[in-house]
């Protein structure tokens, strides 16, 4: 049986999926954004943006499993794009060391562009 | 005497509380009272007791009920005491107060039970339609009482309720402390005589006292087992407990706090008689009970020189009349306790004690009868016991066998109860976080449920992420299910395998004895190995390997054939260590899935969360989970406000809020579930203080250095603290009795507004 994603939103655009984070990112909602993450990339995403609009307040938990997904995109060789992150919150990614590993673009349309000459490149199967 | 019914329902006549202060064992009252009903006629009842687990007050809570029911049926209470020393004088004061409460209840004037009123007094206070047998008993004993024949004395003064005339109503006799019957003196053995009397009456009765003894004395009094009914009275749990000591503590003006309150409960097991005794204490010396050291400092004195003291003092020279032997038996009884040698040969113990043999079976047979041993006539097992007797045997034999000095011997008991205190909290935490294994397992009973309830990498994978209402009715719509098994015997794995104390607490791992199908054939039998592992995050793989490692062995050294591990984690597994569990063909469940499961075959196996109580303004108590922590910040953000901090800074203290209180509750075993906030405006300062109950683990306080993006997942999860301390401009860690208080400062800095 599929459960539906429940309040996380997404759309794609070409090989990138946008997933849209909600007002307090914890647990719960870190591990829906997992949940839409994972079978983004199942279905053949190669850049996962992911945004963070509506988002007030994010904690530990919240932040912990957001590696989880920068881990996983990276087995799966894909890109990850942090979007429209308030200062508050970029305050605390750079406290803990996680804008090291991704990218932060000012809205969706900023990280789409950035990502556009890594989603033209072909796949290469070795 | 007259009065509404809602008077008479409310009123105390042998009960030493009011009936609505009377707690924690209603249903037992129930049982009590229902004995007394004209459907159990003629039926008695032995209510067999675990030492110290408290009768009498329950007894005369049942007389206070029927006497207000002023039906046909006259109770009658009476309690065995000490003072009494021979079989007959216990007869005589049996019959005056049968005759007395029995004049109270025809009369409906409660207060004559409590008058000093002699025989005499009694007949000319019986009603016009009593006087003549009521006469006829007095006389009648009067012409016995000189006869010299102590059995025929012994016998009419127990047989005295028979004797009321059945047109006058029935009696209701309950008889509390039969054990002490045992031990009066003179040619009548009391308690065979009170079993024979009553067993062969046409009244209904409640025997209370010792279990074993009580068991003892029915089989040797050849008591029709038919005819009786069985009621064990152990122990209060530990929320029944609790309600105890608030009740007795507010009787008593005894001031106390839910962390006193809780040890109490704990160190003293759920002991009514105890709890009771330590807050008579506290009364009797003005003492308020407001911390462990409180408790500590009293239980100590108690045990050196108060009630306590006097109670075991009491029980040993009843055990042991002979001052020498007694000091010898107290360095026995605590050698072996403190040695781990509970195993003792009865001739050791004869040549040590310098008693005969038969003396030395009176000894063993009224340890064994409280419980302090266990005996068989063969093998004595030392080492019984409630830990206050434990405690009270350590401090005699400090004193009396090895002379020490008095000051000291008080100062290490008091640190040793002190020390011992947050483990015994740790403990009872631990147990009310426990997922219910044995519970659990035992209701397996052929239910089909959900498969991927076993499943715990299909329950994440589908699940994962989901709301509840989302996961139920996705359970709800499974169609891949399980049939379980029944069970037909579960035990702890430490009753198979003793070496796994070391790694598992006593009810954390199971050994279930089931069959498929409930088909009983060798073909069906399944041993079913249940572990549930201590973990705050998913289990890794090297940890499910090493439980699957130790269970397949235990099974293996117990010969089992066929058997089924199942390994438990709150928070699941890793997806590595659900490939194991799958590739070793175990089953693994988390605490969500445990709860489903529950659900499913009955009853609830996990505890309950227990509610939060009304906050002030400036205190804001949350219940731990739910996003509750968004209260606190929601609260702080608006206090923060008012004081003119700027947006930066008020983001900055909600998310250390947060923070505060998701480590609240990740990090302690919380008996109540709640988070305290406490925030303080200060002049130029807002001060927080978020606190919760429980025991938290060494180390917490501190965090990793480092890059945290570059640690490992269980690192990732000591993020918090490190956020607080980097956005608060002083935190500050506090130990209290149990728990910590985390007390958290941001200055208000016009630069930041």
């Amino acid at each position: 049986m599929e459960i539906p994603s429940g309040a996380v939103r997404s759309h794609c655009i070409g090989n990138a999926a946008v997933v849209y984070a909600s007002d307090y990112l914890n647990k719960l909602t870190g591990e829906k954004i997992e949940r839409e993450c994972r079978r983004q990339l199942d279905s053949g995403c190669r850049a996962l943006v992911i945004d963070f609009s509506d988002t007030q307040l994010v904690n530990s938990i919240g932040i912990s499993i957001l590696l989880g997904i920068i881990d996983v995109a990276e087995k799966n060789d894909a890109q990850v794009v942090f979007s429209d992150v308030n200062s508050q919150t970029i305050q605390l990614f750079d406290m803990l060391g996680l804008t090291r590993h991704v990218l932060l673009a000012k809205d969706e349309q900023e990280a789409i562009s950035n990502l556009s000459g890594f989603l033209t490149s072909p796949i290469v199967h070795q | 005497m007259n009065g509404s019914d809602s008077n008479l329902t409310s009123r105390r006549i042998l009960g030493r509380v009011a009936p609505g202060e009377f707690v924690g064992r209603v249903q037992e009252l129930q049982r009590v009272v229902t004995q007394a009903a004209p459907e159990n006629a003629g039926r008695g009842m032995l209510l067999l007791m675990e030492p110290s687990a408290g009768v009498s007050e329950l007894l005369r809570q049942a007389y206070d009920r029927v006497f207000d029911q002023k039906s046909d049926v006259i109770p009658f209470y009476f309690a065995f005491t000490r003072a009494e020393t021979t079989a007959v004088s216990a007869a005589i004061e049996f019959l005056n107060a049968f005759l007395q409460q029995y004049v109270a209840y025809r009369r409906n004037e409660p207060d004559f039970c409590h008058a000093s009123l002699t025989l005499q007094d009694l007949v000319e206070l019986a009603p016009v339609s009593d006087l003549e047998w009521v006469e006829q008993l007095v006389n009648s004993y009067k012409r016995l009482r000189f006869s010299n024949d102590d059995k025929a004395l012994v016998r009419f003064c127990l047989s005295a309720p028979q004797r009321i005339p059945a047109r006058l109503g029935r009696p209701f006799v309950m008889l509390d402390g039969t054990q002490l019957a045992e031990h009066l003196n003179g040619t009548v053995v009391l308690g065979t005589e009170i079993l024979k009397v009553f067993g062969r009456s046409h009244f209904s009765y409640v025997l209370a006292g010792l279990r074993r003894q009580i068991l003892e004395a029915a089989h040797e009094a050849e008591l029709l087992f038919e005819e009786v009914d069985i009621l064990r009275l152990e122990q209060m749990d530990s929320d029944q407990a609790r309600l105890l000591v608030e009740n007795v503590a507010r009787r008593q003006r005894v001031s106390t706090t839910e962390e006193a309150r809780d040890l109490l409960v704990q160190q003293f097991s759920g002991s009514p008689f105890f709890i009771n005794l330590i807050l008579q204490a506290a009364r009797d010396t003005r003492r308020s009970l407001t911390s462990y050291l409180d408790c500590e400092r009293l239980y100590v004195d108690e045990l050196l020189g108060g009630n306590i003291h006097r109670h075991f003092a009491n029980l040993l020279e009843e055990i042991s009349p002979a001052v020498e032997s007694r000091q010898e038996l107290v360095r026995l009884l605590w050698e072996a306790i403190a040695g781990g040698q509970t195993l003792v040969a009865f001739d050791a113990l004869r040549k040590r004690l310098h008693l005969a043999a038969e003396e030395l079976e009176n000894v063993l047979h009224r340890l064994h009868v409280y419980e302090f041993i266990n005996w068989d006539g063969a093998t004595v097992e030392a080492g019984g016991g409630p830990q206050a007797w434990k405690d009270y045997l350590k401090v005699r034999y400090r004193l009396d066998v090895l002379s020490e000095p008095r000051a000291l011997v008080v100062a290490d008991a008091l640190t040793d109860a002190l020390k011992r205190a947050p483990h015994l909290m740790a403990q009872s935490y631990k147990a009310m976080a426990r997922l219910g294994l044995r519970e659990l397992l035992s209701r397996f009973d052929c239910q089909r449920v959900p498969a991927a309830l076993f499943d715990n990498a299909l329950f994440s994978q589908k699940y994962k992420g989901a709301t509840e209402n989302e996961v139920t009715s996705g359970i709800d719509a499974e169609t891949e299910l399980l049939r379980l098994p029944q069970t037909v015997h579960v035990s702890s794995c430490l009753g198979f395998n003793s070496d796994m104390r070391q790694v598992c607490d006593e009810e954390r791992c199971m050994v279930a004895h089931t069959f498929n199908e409930g088909s009983y054939t060798d073909a069906q039998k399944v041993i079913w190995l249940a572990a549930e592992i201590e973990s705050k995050l998913e289990v890794e793989s090297d940890l499910a390997q090493l439980w699957c490692d130790r269970l397949e062995s235990m099974a293996e050294s117990l010969g089992l054939r066929r058997f089924q591990i199942w390994l438990l984690s709150a928070e699941g597994f890793s997806d590595e260590a659900n490939s194991l569990l799958k590739l070793r063909g175990a089953l693994g469940s988390s605490r969500r899935q445990v709860e489903l499961l529950s659900g499913r075959v009955g009853g609830s196996a996990v505890s309950p969360v227990i509610a939060a109580p009304d906050g002030d303004e400036f205190l804001v108590v949350v219940p731990m989970g739910e996003d509750n922590e968004l209260i606190a910040a929601g609260a702080v953000e608006q206090i923060a406000s008012r004081l003119k901090f700027g947006r930066e800074a008020i983001n900055q203290i909600k998310t250390a809020v947060v923070e505060a209180c998701i480590n609240a509750s990740e990090h302690s075993f919380s008996p109540d579930q709640k988070i305290y906030q406490r925030f303080r405006v200060e002049n130029d300062k807002l001060v927080v203080i978020i606190s919760s109950r429980g025991i938290v683990p060494t180390g917490l306080g501190t965090y990793p250095g480092g890059s945290a993006a570059d640690s490992n997942q269980e690192e990732r999860r000591g993020w918090g603290l490190k956020l607080i301390r980097t956005l608060m401009d002083e935190v500050e860690f506090e130990r209290v009795d149990e728990g910590t208080s985390l007390r958290m400062t941001k200055y208000l800095r016009h630069s930041t507004s």
